[in-house]
């Protein structure tokens, strides 16, 4: 679905990512690890040109998409934020339809009707009118995954969609995470929730420095690790 | 106190001086209202260059916009004011009011370009990125996302200068100009009157409706405004 070659980024001399080969198959659960700083969240932002990357080159299914115009192709890419990004001055509804509608992917009535019924499924319907600075935390959370949902793209990135979160409201983004995971949804995460990684990833890439430096299935990560970068960041987190 | 009260009354009862007065006032309506006029349409312009994404073809325009926004801003008003009366405009029988309405209008367009650039950078760039992720088009981007955001921000920092611009027009009296506050002075020296605090209290009092009346209006605007805020619910 996703592949990226020889993925470089600069941030004026700060090389933040050094070379990243990855492909995302269809159905992957991938979860994204690694230390603050390590480029995990740029290496993320830049598969939808959030970030431009400096050089390299990024894939969706067999279209280049580091050379042309992107927003179209970010309709099919959807994106979640650490911090919600909801639009302010819109209300939950209107946070909901305005890019579908805009466009042109559904009518109004057809956008409003789907909304309201993503809404009913994750038990916000009754703040359809209310605007987002009257949401808590994880209700504005799962409002952006549905908002996210509406586009019905191919892959969903989660850029630390819990790190801004108190612990209660965790647990209610991470089962919605977990439910649209078990439908059969492509996702990608960078998280620093290693439970849910065990329990949702189908594998997990650890970079460190811009690079990738580990890979594979949950059970291999952790309990199997093959380098000391590795071995040590487990040692801290677990 | 007598000699106030007769003084008052003397003034409201010669239409010679009413008349003074009102057309000063007329005068700085006028060269106050096209000024903020053009320094809208000029400094939103600007503002616009300023924050747009770099390219190429922006390069220029970004910086000439810069310039102007530093020259305007680090020179006086009344310099300002000076230099298009005296060298830009110093043309015979051009009109004097299109000169002063255009030092105005330029030297607040660079004010309200610093006050709408603030406004729109004040807008959290994850706003932005919501819509970029979304698909969305840069243009609808800052049409329905950031723009009536920036709007909050600025609206009462544009109401000062609204209020600042009113004021200042009273300069134009240094080059000759007969506005209100011209006025005030010209009746105050005149021979039957002969005393300046009655004609200058007045004047005081019509900048002071004016000024008051559009912070009463900002004020209203601003309310409305703030209807997707937290506080305007509780």
């Amino acid at each position: 679905m996703i592949s990226v070659r020889n993925l470089k980024k600069n941030f004026g001399s700060n090389k933040v990512l050094r070379g990243i080969d990855f492909t995302l198959k269809d159905g992957e659960k991938v979860i994204v690890l690694g230390p603050s700083g390590s480029g995990k969240s740029t290496f993320l932002r830049c598969i939808n040109r959030i970030e431009e990357p400096t050089t390299g080159e990024i894939y969706l299914d067999d279209t280049l998409i580091t050379d042309k115009n992107i927003e179209k192709i970010r309709q099919d890419i959807g994106m979640v934020f650490q911090h919600f990004n909801l639009i302010n001055n819109l209300t939950v509804m209107k946070n909901l339809t305005l890019a579908p509608v805009i466009l042109k992917l559904m009518s109004e009535e057809e956008a409003e009707k789907k909304a309201k019924g993503l809404l009913r499924h994750i038990g916000l319907l009754d703040k359809v009118d209310a605007f987002p600075a009257s949401l808590s935390g994880g209700q504005k959370q799962r409002v952006a995954i549905i908002r996210a949902m509406m586009m019905e793209p191919k892959v969903l990135l989660f850029d630390e969609p819990t790190s801004a979160l108190d612990p209660e409201s965790i647990g209610d983004v991470l089962a919605l995470i977990h439910e649209l995971a078990d439908e059969g949804m492509t996702i990608m995460i960078v998280t620093h929730e290693m439970n849910f990684a065990k329990e949702v990833g189908t594998r997990i890439v650890f970079i460190d420095e811009g690079k990738i430096i580990e890979e594979g299935t949950p059970i291999e990560f952790f309990e199997h690790p093959k380098t000391p970068r590795v071995k040590e960041f487990l040692k801290k987190v677990l | 106190m007598e000699e106030f009260f007769s003084k008052l009354v003397e003034l409201f009862s010669t239409p010679e001086y009413i008349d003074s007065l009102w057309h000063g006032f007329l005068l700085t309506l006028e060269i106050a209202f096209f000024a903020i006029l053009i320094g809208f349409l000029l400094g939103t312009i600007i503002a616009l260059v300023d924050t747009a994404k770099p390219s190429a073809w922006l390069a220029v325009p970004k910086f000439i916009c810069r310039i102007y926004v530093t020259i305007i801003r680090g020179t006086p008003m009344a310099l300002q004011l000076f230099i298009m009366f005296f060298v830009i405009f110093a043309i015979r029988g051009f009109p004097q009011i299109v000169t002063a309405i255009l030092a105005f209008g330029f030297n607040s367009a660079a004010y309200t370009a610093e006050i709408i650039r603030g406004g729109i950078l004040s807008v959290d760039k994850g706003q932005t990125e919501a819509g970029l992720a979304l698909g969305l088009p840069r243009m609808v981007i800052f049409k329905k996302i950031v723009a009536p955001q920036a709007i909050k921000n600025i609206i009462p920092a544009l109401g000062n200068e609204v209020i600042t611009v009113i004021k200042e027009t009273a300069i134009v009296s240094m080059v000759g100009m007969y506005d209100l506050n011209m006025a005030a002075k010209d009746i105050g020296s005149g021979q039957n009157m002969s005393s300046y605090v009655v004609p200058m209290f007045t004047a005081a009092l019509f900048y002071l409706a004016v000024v008051y009346l559009i912070s009463f209006i900002i004020k209203r605007v601003e309310k409305g405004l703030r209807k997707s805020d937290l506080r305007a619910e509780s």
